[in-house]
């Protein structure tokens, strides 16, 4: 009995000497003690679309950004820095809707526009579709003759309008806007263009009401068309995890018991 | 009071125009039509600030239930927090009382084969919600990461034989999917990891919530736009509906919140995203200080994979609507008849 | 009104009179009370954060008190209706000490009540009218009626066949029988709506099942008797008061089957989920063997089923059962302990074990907790003492009414309790 008794007043103490630390290392208030929040963050994945990070009005921030990741985690004015989405690629009820994008151009590498290079004559024209090593912008497509898109079965003029470099060309030499992409990758993903359509792929932000101004994201702010076939995101650093119990010091217990334990 | 908000209101470009005239209306109102009560309130807080805080708790103490209150008490309370909060906490602070649209009833879905376990919204709804950020940490959102699970030829015959050597069981799929498998504190380099999905899980806003039906003092409820939310002012802190709820989703504050000023969203809602105070139950509301004022939710608006989505389930036309149109569904527990309105898909 | 008035200071004379035993034991519950009172500020001024209470294992060991506590409550039906139904003469004697047990039980119900609270200050939201009270929809309510109503049953019932006694009159049958039967039913209610507050969530599995209940009762039926037997064994070696071996015999014998009961339906549910071993039986495993490395509870599991099982063989033992001396006392304590355990730390904890959506934790009480739920103990058994000792002294005539005399020569001499030797306790 005394053995038990004494077992049992060593299993209190020892959660009661555990209890006053937090073990708080890694969380959101750590972070928040040790590190600025950035001025400049980016908004669905690092590299791809850049919010920087002002007050629209006295106490009221465009956005608020993670001081651990620098990922945009708020938004206080959904539609800065954006434009009307022009033309609306989408049909019936949405054409009524007020939709903005933030213009893809902004956003880009090279773009001076892309024509004060690619004009003719600074630049040649190509003189056709095929695959042929490229001479420059090798740090967005490393191997052209490889394209990592399409499976071999389109390359890069397929899309890009070889006499206008500020546009897209669709199947029928039609131009598509740079600040458009949807449009342009709507021609082979039919079902994810009707997904993002009907709001359900892709991410929109600001009113979710009918009618209601809303910012769509278009393809290329989550998606890049030169990697997509070697992988479909960029992975990100996840945020802080949340503290443990106040009873627990750690969290080795949950993990590895599935199959991939030993992997 | 009615300053901030009608600056707010002009703001270019702010996508909370409905109900604009009518919240006018309600705020001329409430400079025109106060009681004697509210006045003598709202003197009594507008004199030395130790007074006007001794006397707003004590106000705040005597108040009735938030839904029982007439319009100049909810006026009233209103007035009393605004008061507080932009004290304490350094900014003009506003507590809005929208009730529920009319013809909205709220609904959530979730991809969860686009999830890739960020834990962005965790941290959008932290900074939208007022939540305590420590001591005690208070999140509305937990993302699980889950196992993909595998089939192990070399563990195929590492089963339960019997004593007769029939191999009763087997542990070739090892990753059963109950429960145990998740893992709440999950901290790679990155997301997503390969051979996982993650599952996030907030307030599932029932249907026939059970944390409603056991509150002892009806403390929290259904409004009608399908949210349920808390009158923190009215909560006992009994904490039956922790235990009652089967999705985990109600925090407690065990303590006194810590909010620190410059962290605090000051536009909030009496039954939202008001800075609370210790002892009382918390959980998500779908942000209805954005939502009825046509917002996104903050966790919508920051998942950086689009896999949150969000609208009114009374219109054929919104994203929830379309999804359960074109997308199979399933809810959490449904055995359990809560009928949540937070689907989960896959595309 | 004189009468009433007589009896409060005749009273309130009478307990405050005693031996150093008695002083020595007022004083220690009276020093754990205080040491309450000093957690309870902390508690009440900082907030529950001064517990190892959490998100996940958001009831603790309040709870597994209140839940115990309402047990003990209701088990003063084992006093009361053998001597009522049965008409057990000598149960009949000192059925009020049951009810005074029944009193004090439900005082210290209340105490753990407030530390359960997260807004104590806001408890008047409850009362009707002013208030809200969601009554008939949540069972807490219910819980709120049943236990107050019981509080004021045994209140009034033993209030008044005391005061009936001190002033020598006889109890008007009218009025107190029909209140001595619907405490009899009322004491069933009392723990059957607290196993229906927490058997009635489905978020719970470990609770979620319609054997709760009469499992609640069975352990009460033991645990409360147990208690209540070693109280009179204290009472006879302290006090002038006889209990009659046949009123202990009783009890023990109640407390025999209650614990056969228990034991039989601790075993049906442990089959029950085990054998098939789905997700709902996790927090039964992790009770009793631990999950996933943690096993903070297993050892308070084992040791009551020690304990329940060490006490049921004792009590079905005839010979070491009439032993008042050590083995009755040892198998009540066992029992006690035993069902403390298995309806506080082995059954309010694991169900929170691993948490609706799969995470697992620990709790281990804090030491403010520690120092409340003691101190809410000592509060409890101290009302007993004293509402016992005032009721002894009716009981044995040496509080009574008598209009004439003074009190300064009524309490000349310095009473003396009488102490028993071993010899005529076991007779």
């Amino acid at each position: 009995m005394r053995k038990t008794a004494l077992a049992m007043l060593a299993s209190f103490t020892a959660v009661l000497l555990l209890a006053p630390a937090l073990h708080a290392e890694d969380t959101y208030i750590h972070y928040l003690k040790n590190k600025q929040e950035p001025a400049d963050c980016f908004e669905s994945r690092d590299g791809y679309s850049n919010a920087t990070r002002t007050e629209v009005e006295p106490g009221l921030p465009n956005v608020k950004c993670s001081n651990k990741t620098g990922g945009v985690l708020w938004w206080g004015d959904p539609f800065d820095g954006t434009e009307p989405m022009g033309e609306m690629p989408v049909e019936a009820d949405y054409t009524r809707e007020e939709a903005v994008v933030k213009p893809r151009t902004g956003q880009l590498k090279y773009y001076m526009p892309c024509t004060a290079c690619h004009n003719g004559s600074m630049v040649p024209y190509p003189k056709n579709k095929n695959p042929r090593p490229l001479a420059m912008h090798q740090d967005i497509v490393p191997d052209s003759m490889n394209l990592q898109h399409g499976q071999g079965a389109i390359w890069c003029l397929d899309c890009h309008n070889a006499r206008n470099r500020d546009t897209f060309i669709d199947h029928k030499g039609g131009e598509i806007g740079l600040n458009q992409p949807q449009r342009l990758c709507g021609k082979c993903h039919g079902e994810v263009y009707s997904d993002w359509r009907d709001g359900i792929h892709g991410k929109r932000i600001g009113s979710w009401e009918k009618g209601g101004k809303k910012r769509w994201w278009v393809c290329t702010e989550c998606h890049n068309p030169h990697t997509v076939q070697e992988r479909r995101f960029d992975p990100i650093a996840p945020e802080p995890r949340p503290q443990y119990p106040r009873t627990r010091a750690n969290a080795d217990h949950e993990r590895g018991h599935g199959a991939g334990a030993g992997h | 009071m009615s300053e901030p908000r009608d600056k707010d209101e002009k703001k270019k470009d702010a996508p909370l125009k409905p109900d604009e005239a009518s919240r006018r209306e309600f705020l001329g109102g409430a400079g025109l039509s106060v009681t004697a009560a509210a006045l003598s309130g709202a003197g009594a807080l507008l004199s030395g600030s130790d007074e006007a805080e001794a006397k707003a708790t004590w106000g705040e103490w005597f108040q009735k239930n938030y839904r029982l209150m007439t319009e100049d008490e909810k006026r009233e309370a209103v007035l009393r927090l605004e008061k507080r909060y932009t004290e304490e906490f350094g900014k003009q602070t506003t507590v809005d009382s929208a009730p529920a649209k009319e013809g909205v009833l709220f609904g959530y879905a979730l991809n969860i084969q686009k999830c890739i376990g960020c834990r962005r919204c965790v941290y959008a709804c932290v900074k939208e919600n007022n939540q305590s950020r420590d001591n005690p940490e208070i999140q509305w959102i937990r993302v699980l990461k889950m196992e993909k699970g595998n089939f192990l030829a070399g563990d195929m015959d590492k089963g339960y034989p019997d004593p007769a050597g029939i191999q009763v069981g087997g542990n070739a799929y090892k990753n059963s999917g109950v429960v145990l498998e998740g893992e709440h504190y999950y901290e790679p380099a990155e997301v997503p990891e390969k051979g996982y999905f993650y599952f996030p899980m907030q307030c599932m806003q029932c249907e026939k919530p059970p944390c409603v039906k056991v509150c002892p003092v009806r403390t929290t409820y259904r409004d009608p736009d399908g949210i349920v939310v808390i009158d923190y002012n009215w909560c006992i802190g009994c904490r039956m509906c922790i235990a009652a709820c089967p999705y985990w989703a109600r925090r407690f504050n065990w303590g006194e919140p810590n909010l620190p000023a410059e962290e605090m969203n000051p536009v909030t809602h009496y039954l939202g995203n008001r800075p609370r105070m210790k002892g009382v139950a918390e959980k998500c509301t779908f942000c209805l200080q954005r939502t009825r004022q046509g917002r996104y939710t903050a966790c919508v608006e920051v998942c950086p994979v689009g896999a949150r989505k969000f609208g009114n389930l009374l219109d054929p036309d919104s994203e929830v609507r379309k999804i359960l149109e074109k997308k199979k569904v399933f809810r959490l527990k449904a055995e359990l008849n809560t009928y949540p309105k937070f689907f989960y898909f896959m595309d | 009104m004189k009468p009433l008035i007589r009896f409060a200071l005749d009273s309130v004379m009478y307990v405050a009179r005693g031996s150093a035993i008695f002083y020595g034991w007022i004083i220690f519950l009276g020093f754990l009370s205080f040491l309450m009172l000093l957690g309870a500020y902390e508690q009440f001024t900082k907030g529950m954060i001064v517990t190892n209470y959490n998100d996940l294992v958001s009831w603790g060991l309040y709870e597994a008190q209140f839940v115990f506590l309402v047990g003990v409550a209701a088990a003063a039906v084992t006093v009361v209706f053998p001597s009522y139904v049965y008409h057990h003469k000598k149960m009949k004697e000192i059925v009020v000490l049951g009810e005074l047990l029944a009193v004090s039980a439900v005082c210290m119900v209340m105490i753990f009540i407030m530390f359960h609270m997260g807004r104590p200050d806001r408890l008047w939201h409850l009362i009707p009218v002013i208030g809200i009270f969601n009554w008939p929809h949540s069972m807490l309510t219910w819980d709120v009626i049943v236990l107050n109503g019981y509080l004021g049953l045994n209140a009034i019932c033993a209030f008044y066949y005391l005061f009936m006694k001190y002033t020598g009159r006889e109890v008007n049958k009218l009025f107190y029988m029909p209140l001595v039967y619907i405490s009899i039913v009322w004491a069933l209610s009392i723990h059957t709506v607290t196993a229906f507050l927490i058997n009635t969530m489905p978020s719970r599995p470990m609770w979620f099942h319609s054997m709760m209940p009469i499992k609640f009762i069975a352990t009460a039926f033991a645990a409360g008797p147990a208690m209540i037997i070693i109280s009179f064994l204290v009472i006879n070696k302290f006090t002038k008061l006889k209990i009659a071996d046949e009123a202990i015999e009783t009890l023990a014998q109640i407390v025999t089957w209650c614990l056969g009961i228990t034991i039989f339906l601790g075993l049906s549910e442990v089959v029950t989920e085990l054998y098939p071993s789905t997700e709902h039986s996790f927090s039964l495993q992790y009770l009793i063997f631990g999950k996933h490395g943690l096993t903070g509870l297993v050892l308070w599991y084992w040791s009551a089923v020690v304990l329940l099982l060490a006490a049921f063989f004792m009590l079905l033992t005839p010979s070491l059962r009439k032993n008042h001396k050590l083995w009755l006392p040892l198998a009540c304590a066992f029992t006690f302990a035993g069902v403390w355990i298995d309806k506080g730390m082995g059954l309010v904890v694991p169900a929170f074990i691993p948490s609706p959506i799969g995470e697992i934790s620990e709790y281990a009480p804090s030491a403010i907790e520690i120092v409340n739920t003691l101190g809410g103990w000592a509060t409890g058994l101290l009302i007993f003492t004293v509402l016992a000792k005032g009721a002894i002294g009716v009981l044995l005539g040496e509080l009574k009414y008598r209009a004439a005399t003074d009190l300064a020569s009524e309490f000349s001499s310095e009473w003396q309790p009488v102490v028993h030797s071993s010899e005529e306790i076991c007779k």
